[in-house]
């Protein structure tokens, strides 16, 4: 493991941690959050109050009076909403940008995290999984991407080739040629960052579902929403579909073939909640 | 107050997923975003001039009746006849249509549970041939995400696949190249 982490210490630029957020997920097992606490959390953080604010007013979340304070949007919108739109904003801080050594334009990672995180949401509702928790995985699965672009911009065509020559997933192919893979990266990434166990193991092993003992069923529902994500136009840059059909995904969660179609029907409909989260701008 | 003066000028149309729309204006351009496993499908009609585009998700409607009543476009054996009839409100006929279809991208899925993409496919063939009606060109299924554009004034679609920065055509002046 010593490797990946120099390789993420060798990474100029990298995002800073967003600290709040594995703070908050501690909070997501409790029945009962103290609203003070959640203020508390947040208020460090002048940026991620403003936006919290601004997003109670948003249309999706219905509400006619913007909240004037952190603590009757707690109040008004319950702590899992507000959890919500915390690691939205965290994520738009991440993601915004473009990634060129995945052939990725600016916002288009941003789209895809959230798309995936909605659907993962969506999933794990259906099979009595945390969707909260669901949906912070589905939103930060490819950070790796963000760590290993800059290496792959310079071998960029050479990736693309690798890929349709040998029928290699994009995952083969970044350890073949980089010694590494996003999802590893993501993963090691987060775990530095203090993120709980299930998260870090559903970014790890988020193409490969049935290594994440014991968090197969988070990191199935992060899978699944990932190609929900891909299938309705989500997935973004060069071979983006290039990775491997797991049917174990299917098997972890006791879900068919056709209950696919049926989840991305779904991702569709949420449209009105996507829409929302885009709409944050990376301050 | 300033009136936006479109005449004259060329501007695109934005067909969403599980959407359509027909046009026989010849300064739009019809413009999907980004086809995963989804099929776009053009129309075009080089005598009247009159184009349509169609962004449907999956292939058949028989998994969600009650959606594919409020959103006919979301599913191909709807949304096609659809187009058609809206197309033809617009006097294109449908022996002069030109058809182009791109997208349906596959992952790597040898067992085919998540083969949506192809399946989209297979049933487009079905569609047009119980149709009668021929294929134009196309450009589907391997691992890339399409975006499609559709010119109506000259029946021209464009292809732009993401991750690469060169459209290419997939109709040219009403000759495939």
């Amino acid at each position: 493991m010593q490797e990946l982490d120099d390789y993420i210490n060798r990474v100029q630029h990298l995002p800073p941690a967003p600290k709040v957020l594995p703070q908050l997920m501690g909070l997501l097992n409790k029945d009962d959050v103290p609203t003070q606490q959640v203020v508390q959390l947040l208020s460090y953080d002048m940026s991620l109050t403003a936006g919290v604010l601004q997003l109670c007013n948003s249309a999706f979340l219905g509400a006619a009076q913007p909240a004037s304070d952190l603590q009757e949007a707690v109040n008004r919108l319950g702590f899992r909403q507000v959890y919500r739109l915390v690691v939205a904003i965290s994520g738009a801080r991440l993601m915004s940008a473009s990634q060129k050594g995945y052939g990725i334009d600016e916002g288009e990672l941003w789209q895809h995290a959230v798309t995936t995180a909605v659907a993962a949401q969506l999933i794990a509702r259906h099979v009595g999984e945390d969707d909260s928790v669901a949906f912070t995985a589905g939103l930060l699965h490819d950070i790796g991407k963000i760590v290993l672009s800059q290496a792959l911009e310079h071998i960029y065509t050479k990736v693309i080739n690798d890929v349709e020559t040998n029928q290699q997933s994009l995952l083969e192919t970044e350890k073949k040629l980089l010694g590494v893979q996003h999802a590893e990266i993501g993963g090691r990434l987060l775990a530095r960052w203090k993120f709980p166990s299930n998260i870090v193991a559903a970014i790890w092993f988020h193409h490969h579902p049935g290594a994440a003992t014991p968090h197969q069923r988070l990191t199935s529902c992060v899978y699944l929403g990932n190609m929900i994500s891909y299938f309705i136009g989500r997935g973004y840059g060069f071979q983006a579909f290039a990775f491997r059909g797991r049917t174990e995904a299917l098997d972890i969660l006791k879900l068919q073939p056709d209950d696919l179609p049926k989840f991305m029907i779904q991702t569709i409909e949420s449209f009105d909640e996507i829409q929302t989260f885009l709409s944050i701008k990376a301050p | 107050m300033a009136v936006p003066i479109l005449s004259g000028f060329e501007h695109k149309v934005v067909v969403g997923i599980a959407d359509f729309a027909v046009s026989n204006n010849p300064s739009v351009i019809l413009t999907t975003y980004s086809l995963g496993s989804c099929l776009g499908i053009s129309i075009y009609d080089p005598v009247v001039k009159v184009a349509g585009l169609l962004h449907i998700m999956l292939p058949d409607s028989s998994i969600d009746t009650a959606k594919a009543a409020r959103s006919p476009a979301m599913f191909l054996d709807t949304g096609f006849p659809m187009l058609l009839k809206a197309a033809a409100e617009l006097r294109a006929e449908s022996s002069r249509l030109q058809i182009c279809v791109a997208g349906g991208a596959q992952i790597m899925d040898s067992v085919g549970f998540f083969n949506i993409g192809k399946r989209n496919h297979v049933m487009m063939m079905d569609l047009l041939s119980r149709n009668a009606l021929r294929l134009k060109a196309e450009e589907v299924g391997g691992m890339v995400n399409r975006t499609m554009h559709v010119h109506i004034s000259s029946g021209d679609v464009v292809l732009k696949v993401s991750g690469n920065p060169k459209e290419s055509y997939l109709c040219k002046n009403s000759t495939t190249i």
